[in-house]
């Protein structure tokens, strides 16, 4: 059963002289409870791909089924609500609010949607990142792996279909990278998620279970 | 209570669920809407749950069959030195007590090979079935690592292998002592046994925010970074070590250890660096 399945994506931009082919006829699938990691160089394609993965992005060609649902037929408001629920996004740059607690910062997206926050789900999440201490302050006063932990407890929270994490670890030093991953391959394991994380780095990638290469907007 | 519309959508969600084919409709932020993916999500965890279940099975199927493979060898041979063993004895006066010590030698060493993994597989069950359970607790991490140095000590002086260690018994983390010496016993054992004549294995800590990490280094061959993800299956061993003793059961049981506790294990390949690295990552 996959959870997620690209088939055959291409993303052009430009024309003729111009045309540059991001992507060129991409298919993968990924199945429930799998980390998968994607790597590549600068400019493979890889962050196209997630973009397309995400729904943050339309592909030229090709579609992207997400939890059995065909998400290039998702229309504005009806993608965003998608989005909401079905996926986790982790950034490079963490995005979290800054002028919000840590907590509501974690509970956020279920109260987007309206939800009831699942207590003790939450606090076994928060537990497991260690940040039982910082729940009520605000992100600015924490570390840059501090708050890419919030990131990871957000995303965990709301109980995606998938977790996306875009270069995870892109903006924080060797020391607290291999915290950051540490903890998102444990967490995937303990709560069943599915991850895709994309990276540029071989090593990183190796934390993952599975590692699918793109170069030059192709799977290798 | 509710009007018609509503309830004939609740009953198609659950024809459809019987069916195993439903699809949510539309997202908008009607409450009916946000019900279908709850409803939704619900019908992916039971049917992840009986993937577990069904993967849970053929995992035992597989265990049994890996078992029957794995003794069959020591059997055979226990069973073909017995037979030139008899067949020795039976020449009485002529017999060469130096072949029939040699035969006994090496029943003995099957033997030890059968022994060895029948208690490697009895943990492994009490493991994975809950019988013995993995209970972190706050630790000194010099604990673990001296008790494991001791286990493998006269091991690695039989290849004059020096083991180092600098003390802090400051460290501490969260594991269970007792399974998790089994863990690094499985590492350190593999390092004497990879390690050449004289090597020396080195093991240092390093302290992370979320973790505390115990290194592993050897100067033995280390691990392709192609095999890295294999060394951890179960019965797996590398190809360029078939002639050295071992099951392949360790490095298996060791993952399975370090995950229970929250913690990981993570292989440095030899392209990285020179002989062989094992990390240890252990909850703080």
């Amino acid at each position: 059963m996959s959870i997620l399945v690209a088939e055959n994506l291409t993303k052009h931009y430009g024309q003729d002289d111009t045309l540059v082919k991001a992507l060129d006829g991409v298919s993968l699938s990924v199945e429930r409870g799998e980390f998968v990691s994607i790597i590549g160089t600068s400019g493979s394609g890889k962050s196209t791909l997630l973009h397309m993965l995400g729904g943050l992005d339309t592909p030229t060609s090709g579609t992207v089924i997400i939890d059995d649902k065909d998400i290039s037929k998702l229309k504005g408001d009806e993608l965003c609500i998608f989005r909401r629920r079905k996926i986790g996004f982790i950034f490079q740059s963490f995005n979290l609010v800054p002028s919000i607690s840590v907590y509501d910062n974690i509970i956020l997206p279920i109260q987007l949607d309206g939800k009831q926050v699942d207590k003790d789900f939450v606090s076994n999440v928060i537990e497991t990142l260690g940040l039982q201490s910082k729940l009520n302050v605000l992100p600015s006063k924490l570390s840059g792996g501090q708050q890419q932990r919030v990131a990871i407890a957000r995303a965990l929270a709301s109980k995606p279909a998938i977790i996306l994490a875009d270069e995870p670890t892109g903006n924080l030093d060797s020391k607290t990278s291999q915290d950051v991953l540490g903890l998102l391959k444990t967490t995937g394991k303990k709560f069943n998620q599915t991850m895709v994380m994309i990276t540029h780095n071989d090593e990183i990638a190796q934390m993952a279970d599975r590692t699918i290469r793109i170069e030059d907007g192709r799977i290798k | 209570m509710f009007n018609n519309k509503t309830i004939a959508r609740l009953e198609e969600m659950l024809d459809a669920a019987i069916e195993g084919n439903f699809v949510e409709s539309e997202y908008d932020e009607t409450k009916i809407s946000r019900l279908e993916s709850r409803w939704k999500e619900f019908l992916g965890s039971s049917v992840l749950s009986n993937k577990n279940l069904e993967n849970e099975r053929h995992r035992l199927e597989q265990f049994i069959s890996d078992i029957s493979h794995q003794t069959k060898t020591p059997m055979t041979n226990i069973k073909m030195y017995t037979e030139l063993l008899k067949e020795e004895a039976a020449r009485g006066a002529d017999a060469s007590i130096e072949k029939i010590s040699n035969y006994a030698s090496m029943i003995e060493k099957q033997n030890t090979r059968l022994e060895f993994l029948i208690d490697s597989l009895t943990k492994l069950s009490r493991l994975e079935n809950g019988t013995l359970a993995v209970v972190p607790k706050e630790e000194q991490i010099d604990k673990l690592i001296a008790t494991s140095i001791s286990a493998i000590e006269s091991k690695a002086k039989l290849k004059n292998i020096t083991v180092t260690h600098k003390k802090d018994e400051s460290l501490k983390a969260l594991f269970d002592l007792k399974w998790t010496n089994e863990a690094l016993i499985n590492i350190l054992d593999n390092a004497v046994k990879y390690s050449p004549e004289g090597g020396a294995i080195e093991i240092y800590t390093e302290q992370f925010e979320m973790y505390q990490a115990i290194h592993v280094v050897d100067n033995g061959p280390g691990i392709s970074e192609e095999d890295t993800a294999k060394i951890f299956g179960r019965f797996y061993r590398g190809s360029e070590v078939q002639q050295e003793e071992g099951v392949g059961i360790g490095l298996y049981l060791t993952r399975e250890i370090v995950a229970k506790e929250d913690g990981y294990l993570k292989v440095v390949p030899n392209n990285k660096r020179e002989g062989g690295e094992m990390i240890v990552y252990l909850r703080r």
